[in-house]
């Protein structure tokens, strides 16, 4: 039993969205969407920091936050959303409602639908391997269909700048835990309660 | 821009937001009438069915919000009724079925003492059916609009008033003592819900004025939405108040409260669609501060 967690390390994101490619290949998201729409189960979002003259750019990637207390586990009405001996939010799509109440209720914009004509583009796309056939919420699960074979997620893999630091939090020997237990890595939006797994160093 | 509009819901959800509370208030307070001013045994029958038939209405545009509606049926596995509002709405709801049906056939059959008590539990469902429509957008903490605990407040305030005026409505045409007595006990309840509701929608902004960027942006803007301004706080709200309270004071003047109430009903259609509308939420990049 470990406790799953990440670390980014917003200075160290080259911005080359690499993360988000891997993703969704690996986890056959919709990358056919328009962006507007958002289907992506981590994000790297170009942001402008601080005001005129000193003014930077930097590129923020998000991701679920695997809460502790996840306020999409709270509302869902029929036990599809869970939670796993790992401490990994997952979503059971036999049960899933499609009532969006989980999309609404995560404060950090994880969780998207997977529609309908989703599914026709992951048929065509990835032909006998596609891994989605019925529609549902969707959302990171820190790939653990890849944690079950002893490897990273897909996105932490195929991070060039190290920005991702994946680990056991657990485990005071993993560099995530390092970096949270020694106050340098903090959760967004402490104060709403839902104790993120996920934790940045700005 | 790190403030957005939720658009996952939109006006189907206001829809049900609308007529479930509607439908549940209409229950409540036509068979409160039945038994506490011995109406007549089909007014009771009438206005618990109508009820039924309007909250049936509302969960239509609740089943086709649904990312596949034919997968509804998966709405009566409430496994996470111990924290979620759509499974504890769905016992709520089939309450206010069960007890709203047999509360009719008791009317009907003259059960006297049976439909009494079975008559305050869909009461108690119908409450509850109102108040809950609230409490289910107020459970999404990342939309600190919605995330305030006058959200179900205002929400139970404003389909009761909707009730009334489904009731002023079956009401109107009649023109016997018991039924002039009971339209103007509703007409009465009206003014003080309409009330109420100002009141509370006062509090809200004020809250609001002090609160943080996505509370702020959602109340600048309803406050910049003549919708909102025009169509629901006049014409709404401060229209009908007066016109009910003036003709509370007036002889013969059902058909002035019967038009008030209609547009107590456009107006609090107007609330649920707007507050679903005015959903902001912040990116998490914002978040970071």
């Amino acid at each position: 039993m470990a406790r799953y967690g990440m670390v980014m390390n917003v200075k160290a994101c080259l911005g080359c969205r690499a993360c988000m490619a891997a993703c969704s290949q690996w986890n056959q998201t919709p990358f056919w969407a328009d962006e507007f729409e958002g289907k992506w189960r981590t994000r790297v979002t170009e942001v402008e920091d601080g005001k005129f003259p000193e003014v930077k750019r930097q590129f923020f990637p998000t991701i679920c936050m695997q809460c502790v207390n996840p306020p999409c586990h709270s509302v869902c009405p029929t036990g599809a959303t869970y939670i796993n001996k790992d401490g990994i939010v997952l979503i059971d799509y036999d049960l899933c409602l499609g009532c969006g109440y989980c999309i609404e209720a995560c404060p950090y914009d994880a969780r998207y639908p997977y529609e309908r004509e989703d599914l026709k583009k992951d048929a065509f796309y990835f032909g006998e391997d596609a891994r989605h056939h019925q529609v549902h919420v969707d959302k990171c699960t820190f790939c653990v269909d890849r944690l079950e074979e002893g490897e990273e997620p897909s996105c932490v893999a195929t991070c060039v700048g190290h920005a991702r630091i994946f680990g056991d939090l657990d485990d005071p020997k993993s560099e995530a835990a390092q970096l949270v237990n020694s106050g340098q890595a903090k959760p967004l939006g402490e104060y709403m309660g839902a104790q993120p797994k996920v934790y940045y160093i700005k | 821009m790190d403030l957005i509009q939720q658009h996952t819901w939109g006006w189907f959800i206001a829809i049900y937001l609308y007529l479930g509370g509607l439908g549940g208030a209409t229950l409540a307070l036509g068979i409160l009438g039945e038994l506490r001013f011995n109406k007549s045994k089909w007014f009771g029958i009438g206005t618990s069915l109508l009820g039924l038939a309007i909250l049936s209405f509302g969960l239509i545009w609740l089943v086709f919000d649904l990312l596949n509606p034919l997968r509804f049926l998966l709405s009566f596995w409430v496994k996470g009724i111990a924290h979620s509002w759509i499974a504890r709405g769905m016992v709520i709801i089939m309450g206010a079925y069960i007890f709203g049906l047999l509360y009719a056939v008791a009317a009907f059959f003259k059960w006297t003492t049976f439909k009494k008590w079975i008559g305050y539990a869909a009461m108690f469902c119908g409450f509850g059916v109102t108040t809950y429509t609230g409490l289910l957008l107020n459970a999404n903490v990342g939309i600190p609009f919605w995330h305030t605990p006058a959200l179900p407040v205002l929400f139970t305030v404003s389909a009761f008033s909707t009730g009334c005026a489904i009731i002023m409505w079956t009401l109107a045409g009649k023109n016997d003592h018991d039924s002039e007595h009971l339209f103007h006990a509703v007409e009465g309840f009206d003014i003080f819900l309409i009330s109420l509701e100002l009141l509370i929608l006062f509090a809200y902004f004020d809250f609001a004025r002090l609160g943080n960027a996505a509370v702020m942006k959602s109340a600048h803007l309803l406050l910049n939405n003549p919708l909102f301004t025009i169509g629901f706080i006049i014409l709404g709200l401060v229209t009908p108040l007066i016109l009910e309270a003036y003709a509370s004071v007036k002889e013969n003047s059902k058909g002035m409260a019967a038009f008030a109430s209609l547009l107590v009903l456009v107006g609090g259609f107007l609330l649920r669609y707007l507050i679903v509308w005015a959903g902001v939420f912040q990116y998490p990049h914002g978040l970071a501060g």
